[in-house]
């Protein structure tokens, strides 16, 4: 009995978290001939011409040919090369530790020759957690990246880079060079500028379809629950250790009250709850209309290292800001974990690189593929006046969808606090007061008896099936509940923990 | 008949026991002990104390596989041994090469030596031991196991004696082609360069400060990278040698090469802002160096770096002779300049412009350093 434990704690989650819907299928792809054994993919995109290119731990980059299924080295010798975005089939921009770099192959030999800094204007104490992570350009051939902070696993070199600042260095997390944990923006003229503050492990820029900017962040100090924020120009995002940079800012961060940095702090759009939906999220990809990947154009997608996972946002504008739901999408096996990189391929399908670094995750790259079938999915979950409007994206089963205890919904918050992570604070059971079902039954609108700004709102929805008898497959969905559509209540600073109710 | 030509063998035995007992057992030794530590020969490698180099040349000081009679030895000296082996638990990359330029005899009076020094208590070797084996032994290379196939170990040394599988850092023993890697490197900024010339000649470039830190050439290139790549990152790149250049700066100059591979500091011992001693002083050319890239020629790293509106290279390659290296430099637009090297009794410095003082201060006209040449050449006796 005691052997099919595992199993069937398996099971209960899968039944609990949703799984992939069965119009996807993924598949391996396999590895890339690197002499180093390592097949972790730290970086992933595609050429104008189609070829797959990744980057991988040991510095190399690999393009990989999908008619000829032959992989060719373009590169090697960087340092822990974590994004790559390709300007043309010979030219390469790639964040590596010390630098945004220019990796080209100038003489068409079909190897990189040429390696240019765009920039290496910020710090590297030399500690290991100093990540340098995801380029990104937007339309105007602005670049952004993201600079990790230091961790207390280590201290730093005995030569750091750039100025060093004792005003960052205390702390779990730390940022005694420039700039770390900043998202820096290299504009179009040269000029290197921290963008925002106070990210942790920002590990995955990713622009929406309106050329929204966004940025994931790890659960830790100062992060109650993994997120994803809405990145905008010199805004705060909560990890202290960064404000050392900002030029308005004079004390030690650690030393500021609590308050006053809840104060200057603005709010995911996306909070991931940790241990059921996301502990370390990854690269941020928006749904392009020319992505063969099911009716969810314009929503993004994002990574999950701990689970073989990726997730799916949907957001919305309320009250002037971006916020939204989080669902699970691409769920469990055969996916893998440490969905680190993904990018489109020509063809509409996904392609995910997976990594691990000494932490959970997995490696290697797998190729995910919509079937072009419907898949039984909420398709979007929107705030009303006084509860949710979810879209399904086929008629559900008006019998279950019309029952309250379909929809059992929780509220809570994560403490703002120094401290690793938060516990879910005021827990608290949202009782339902209406149900409306739509003529077409794809629509559900939910009334809540409470509706509770500053606070997650999640439900997993019990056992609903659809008109024509497809179980919902991602049945977890997390609401991040900032603003009201009217009279959204000052926002409080949420630096104490709230007991439960019962 | 029989007992005639086992007379015959005896005699002939007796003959050639008595041609090497004609030198006492201290003059052989002797003898095998200068042919060991000659120039090139076999001190090169294995040290003039037999403890050979660490991860790349086996030890000959208490070897085991000195053990069981002398044909393993022989055997190895004569067709040389290609592939990793393991000494006393250890592992040793390196492959020794046949021993063509000792005689017969020459190579029974070095055996002898190495059987019998740093403690080793084996056989003398006699000369006809070794015509034998020239004579019988097939001509291949050996491999571990082909050598070890007929000269097997007795059972208590065959634990620790034997092959194993190399791992990526072991294959680094010997550059046929440049190797760069971006990495951290001990004693330079977090964004330095680890690159191996074919020749085996390694050093340490530092985009942090755009400069040269150190070159070596004993004991191999960076070890445990792999492990750097493939972990969160933390390990400090690693390497047996001791560099024979080391660029001096003011900052450093009191530390230890351990000292500045340290990552647990609370606060560093510098920062790159600090460092104003630059080595290259271009007359006209303000502000700190930048750092802008590289182009790999023939393999070879040329980096390229600004000081005000010059535009300098440095090209690192080995020299002609294969013993040093070749810094060569170019400067745009030129103009008078002075560069600092740092010699010292391991290595002495020179260049192919102008004229290298003694301290390592070149002088340079404004012509001179569009393009120059600076040599690094590690002393022998020192290294």
């Amino acid at each position: 009995m005691k052997r099919f434990f595992p199993f069937f704690a398996f099971l209960c989650i899968s039944i609990l978290f949703g799984s992939t819907a069965p119009q996807y299928s993924v598949i391996n792809v396999p590895a890339p001939p690197t002499k180093f054994k390592n097949y972790q993919v730290d970086g992933l995109t595609f050429l104008p011409n189609g070829k797959l290119v990744v980057c991988l731990p040991s510095g190399e980059i690999f393009f990989r040919d999908l008619k000829t299924k032959k992989w060719e080295l373009f590169a090697e010798g960087l340092h822990n090369p974590l994004g790559v975005l390709a300007l043309s089939n010979s030219e390469l921009i790639v964040t590596q530790r010390p630098e945004l770099t220019r990796v080209r192959d100038l003489d068409g030999d079909g190897k990189a020759d040429d390696f240019e800094v765009i920039t290496d204007d910020f710090g590297m104490s030399g500690n290991y957690h100093e990540f340098n992570f995801t380029p990104v350009r937007d339309k105007q051939g602005n670049y952004f990246f993201a600079l990790g902070t230091g961790s207390k696993g280590d201290g730093v070199r005995t030569i750091t880079r750039g100025t060093f600042n004792e005003r960052g260095r205390p702390g779990r997390m730390h940022s005694s060079a420039p700039y770390r944990g900043c998202i820096m923006k290299l504009t179009h003229d040269g000029q290197t500028i921290p963008w925002s503050y106070g990210h942790r492990t920002p590990n995955g820029l990713g622009f929406d379809l309106e050329g929204n900017l966004f940025v994931t962040d790890n659960q830790g100090d100062w992060v109650g629950s993994s997120k994803l924020f809405h990145v905008q120009k010199d805004h705060f995002y909560g990890h202290a250790a960064s404000l050392a940079w900002k030029p308005d800012f004079n004390e030690v961060p650690l030393k500021a009250p609590v308050e006053k940095l809840a104060k200057m702090r603005s709010r995911a759009c996306v909070v991931f709850p940790h241990g059921t939906m996301a502990n370390s999220p990854t690269k941020v990809l928006a749904i392009t209309p020319d992505a063969k990947f099911g009716p969810f154009s314009g929503q993004l997608l994002v990574g999950e290292m701990n689970r073989g996972r990726i997730i799916r946002i949907m957001l919305e504008k309320v009250g002037g800001e971006l916020q939204g739901a989080c669902v699970p999408f691409i769920d469990g096996p055969p996916l893998g974990r440490g969905c680190n990189r993904m990018d489109w391929a020509p063809d509409g399908s996904l392609f995910v690189g997976q990594t691990k670094h000494t932490w959970a995750g997995g490696e290697g790259i797998q190729q995910i593929s919509w079937n072009g079938e419907t898949p039984f999915e909420i398709q979007k979950m929107e705030l009303q006046d006084k509860g949710f409007k979810f879209t399904f994206t086929k008629p559900v089963n008006r019998q279950i969808a019309a029952k309250k205890e379909t929809w059992p919904f929780s509220r809570y918050f994560y403490e703002y606090r120094e401290a690793y992570g938060s516990p879910r604070s005021d827990e608290t059971k949202v009782g339902i007061s209406a149900i409306h079902i739509s003529k077409n039954a794809k629509i559900v609108e939910i009334e809540l008896e409470e509706l509770e700004a500053w606070h997650i709102h999640e439900v997993t929805v019990q056992k609903l099936f659809s008109a024509d008898g497809e179980e919902l497959n991602n049945n977890y969905i997390v609401y991040t509940l900032n603003r009201l559509l009217k009279n959204t209540p000052t926002e409080p600073l949420q630096i104490k923990t709230v007991s439960k109710k019962t | 008949m029989t007992e005639l030509k086992n007379l015959f063998y005896i005699a002939t035995l007796l003959c050639s026991f008595t041609n090497l007992f004609s030198e006492s057992r201290e003059e052989i030794i002797q003898k095998g002990k200068e042919l060991y530590n000659g120039a090139g020969s076999c001190v090169a490698c294995h040290m003039a104390d037999g403890n050979g180099q660490k991860g790349n040349i086996p030890p000959l000081a208490g070897s085991e596989w000195l053990k069981g009679g002398s044909a393993r030895s022989i055997a190895i000296s004569l067709r040389g041994l290609a592939g990793p082996i393991k000494v006393n638990g250890k592992k040793y990359y390196a492959a020794m090469p046949p021993q063509l330029l000792f005689d017969d005899e020459k190579l029974a009076y070095i055996l002898s030596y190495v059987n019998n020094a740093w403690g080793n208590k084996e056989d003398l070797i006699t000369k006809e031991e070794v015509v034998k084996a020239r004579k019988e032994l097939p001509l291949d290379v050996y491999t571990p196991q082909t050598l070890l196939k007929k000269f097997p170990f007795d059972k208590k040394y065959s634990k620790k004696n034997g092959t194993y599988t190399p791992t990526f850092d072991d294959t680094l023993s010997n550059i046929t082609s440049p190797v760069v890697y971006r990495t951290f490197m001990p004693g330079a900024s977090p964004a330095s360069f680890a690159v191996a010339l074919p020749g085996n000649h390694y050093y340490c470039w530092d985009a942090g400060e755009s400069r040269l830190r150190y070159v070596w050439t004993k004991g191999g290139f960076i070890k445990s990278n792999q492990a750097h790549w493939s972990s969160n990152g933390k390990p400090v790149a690693e390497f047996n040698g001791t560099p024979y250049y080391r660029a001096k700066t003011s900052l450093l100059r009191e530390e230890t090469f351990e000292a500045l591979s340290k990552t647990n500091m609370q606060k560093p011992i510098y920062d790159t802002p600090e460092a104003d001693d630059f080595p290259l002083k271009i007359e006209g050319a303000k502000g700190t160096p930048r750092f802008l890239g590289y182009r790999l020629v023939g393999g070879y790293p040329k980096f390229r770096y600004s000081q005000g509106k010059h535009m300098i290279t440095e090209l690192i390659q080995m020299n002609d002779e294969k013993v040093g290296i070749r810094r060569t430099f170019t400067i745009s637009p030129p103009s008078k300049t002075v560069l600092k090297l740092s010699p010292t009794t391991l290595a002495s410095t020179s260049s192919d412009r102008g004229i290298m003082k003694k301290d390592g201060t070149l002088n340079l006209s404004s012509s001179e350093s569009a393009e120059f040449s600076v040599f690094i050449i590690p002393n022998e006796e020192t290294n």
